[in-house]
């Protein structure tokens, strides 16, 4: 077993010692945290969490957009932790999650991942 | 005891009219989204103004898991098994469209408090017939369908689960889901042996929350399917396009020998109706809500059409436009030409009502439910957790109102009723959110006669 620590900042920096073979959300609702979670195969964002240092692969993951993904959002029932982590849970981490969409509209490089444009290239300087 | 007769509901429409007053509700109530680690339940509500408790939520049938987000529920009869005396309209199905659990509650034990009779897992429909997201609930004489959203993996098209009496999983009704693409609401009629059924989206799609680029990149429905009953198969297809962008409830006339129909489709706010004209099946926009200029917004606001429903008699439609905030009642007597005869407005982003009956209004009119004879309306505000979190941010600590409104169906009119409100947002375990509603004795959207 691969153990990974993952600290909850938002948690009062609890700690956790978790295999990282298993997804998130059942490695830390097996240590008893109170996490919300809705269709467990990762397409409906219910258990969205944010990743604050670490890496985790969420490969499985359908219901984030690029944009999402880019402000550090990861899918608890299927991310499974590569690296220690720290994380924010709960909806209380979902501040950048939800955005009214006439509002603030995606460009095409920020939708999902199945209809995303590629992401623009970078001018470096010379 | 719904009507005369041996079994449950009504001989007819207008039967079903004559029936008593409701006097309790039972109301989908949310914490999914919300940050509040509970359970979604079921609540009761007393509508009997003579009621010490009226306007009250009386009871509440807590589901046992966490994280189901209930929406939409059924009866397991109603009065296409008016006949059969061995029925009776008794238990209330309740699923869960993120869990994919299917909750049976026994209203008949103690009808202020039900109880849950037993649960249907998501993981066994979703092993036994790969399908999830479970949405509208229709009996089918003594048997029960449900729209299903998506497969076992939340992708497109789904497909009808099928439930005999006592509840058992008896596999997929459909025989072909032929070329649809999506999912979400349908209603039958049966002596035309027809179906109709409206698309919303993947559950992959629409659960994480509402891209608007994604009605673009044809992730959402925008056509309409008409059903051989009988067959289980779809025969045709109404591609509504931009008139019909996200068709959700479907409603047939209540009256089982008309074959004129309506769908609102949202996003564009729309209403779509269709009938059958000689042996063919046509369909037109009768009814279009202009977008509202919003001093915040780069374009105007559209109307956002989340429910509609025909009143007992079929002579009145009611729509309800979420994001602008207003509730209409149209007279659809010609349902060619239908002629609006009364609005109220409540909460919305256009600032029209922000305070009802004294209540902070956050979200918008939503689900509506009619009483049999037509006279009083009960609305909801909550649309589904992750679109109120884009639209209404601050309904996670406000809650949802439940309000009713007065209809006059001589001569056509609106009004809120001043005696009625329920804050969800003052609920004793914090701040829910409200759904759909049923009554005990059958309500305007529950019934189908054969």
């Amino acid at each position: 077993m691969t153990t990974r620590t993952i600290t909850l900042a938002n948690r009062d920096g609890a700690t956790y010692e978790v295999d990282g073979r298993q997804p998130l959300l059942k490695s830390l609702m097996d240590q008893s945290v109170d996490l919300p979670y809705g269709c467990e195969y990762g397409g409906c964002i219910t258990c969205a969490g944010k990743l604050i240092e670490g890496e985790v692969n969420q490969a499985p993951q359908v219901a984030l957009n690029n944009r999402q993904i880019n402000n550090g959002y990861i899918i608890l029932c299927v991310a499974r932790p590569l690296t220690d982590c720290v994380l924010e849970v709960g909806v209380d981490s979902h501040d950048k999650l939800y955005r009214n969409p006439f509002l603030d509209p995606l460009e095409p490089h920020e939708l999902k991942a199945d209809i995303a444009a590629p992401a623009p290239i970078t001018e470096t300087p010379k | 005891m719904d009507g005369a007769c041996c079994g449950p509901g009504y001989a007819s429409p207008a039967e079903a009219m004559q029936a008593p007053r409701e006097k309790l509700l039972y109301t989908i109530a949310l914490y999914v989204g919300t940050g509040l680690q509970k359970p979604d339940y079921v609540a009761t509500i007393d509508a009997d103004p003579e009621s010490d408790t009226y306007s009250q939520v009386i009871g509440r049938c807590e589901m046992p898991g966490i994280g189901d987000e209930l929406h939409h529920m059924g009866w397991n009869a109603c009065s296409s098994c008016h006949g059969d005396e061995g029925m009776e309209r008794r238990y209330l199905i309740v699923p869960g469209v993120r869990s994919s659990n299917i909750h049976i509650l026994d209203t008949k034990l103690d009808p202020r408090n039900p109880s849950i009779h037993k649960v249907i897992s998501g993981e066994e429909i979703k092993r036994k017939t790969n399908l999830s997201a479970p949405h509208t609930v229709h009996c089918l004489g003594s048997e029960i369908i449900i729209s299903m959203l998506g497969d076992a993996q939340g992708n497109a098209p789904g497909g009808y689960l099928h439930l005999d009496k006592d509840f058992n999983i008896v596999g997929r009704w459909e025989n072909s889901m032929g070329e649809i693409k999506f999912s979400y609401d349908f209603w039958y009629q049966p002596r035309h042996n027809v179906m109709v059924s409206s698309e919303w989206a993947a559950p992959n799609t629409f659960m994480p929350g509402f891209d608007l680029e994604e009605v673009g990149h044809l992730k959402y429905g925008r056509e309409i399917h008409l059903w051989d009953f009988e067959k289980k198969e779809p025969k045709q297809t109404f591609y509504l396009g931009e008139d019909g962008l996200v068709p959700l409830e479907v409603r047939f006339h209540h009256d089982p020998a008309s074959t004129h129909g309506f769908v609102g489709a949202a996003l564009s706010a729309n209403i779509i109706h269709w009938w059958k004209d000689g042996e063919d099946w046509r369909w037109e926009k009768i009814i279009d809500v202009a977008n509202e200029p919003h001093p915040d917004w780069p374009i105007p606001v559209p109307g956002v059409i989340s429910v509609i429903l025909l009143s007992m008699d079929d002579k009145y439609l009611y729509l309800c436009n979420w994001l602008h905030g207003d509730i209409r009642q149209y007279d659809i007597s010609d349902p060619h030409n239908p002629v609006m005869t009364g609005q109220v407005w409540m909460g919305g982003l256009l600032g029209k009502a922000p305070v009802v009956n004294g209540a902070k209004v956050t979200g918008g009119p939503q689900m509506i439910q009619l009483s049999l004879d037509g006279k009083r309306l009960y609305v909801t505000t909550s649309l589904f957790s992750t679109w109120d979190n884009q639209f209404y941010p601050e309904i996670r600590t406000n809650g949802g109102v439940m309000l009713q409104v007065d209809c006059d169906t001589e001569n056509g009119g609106m009004s809120i009723n001043p005696d009625f409100l329920v804050d969800f947002g003052k609920e004793p375990n914090g701040p829910s959110r409200c759904h759909e509603t049923r009554y005990p004795g059958g309500d305007c959207t529950s019934d189908i006669w054969l």
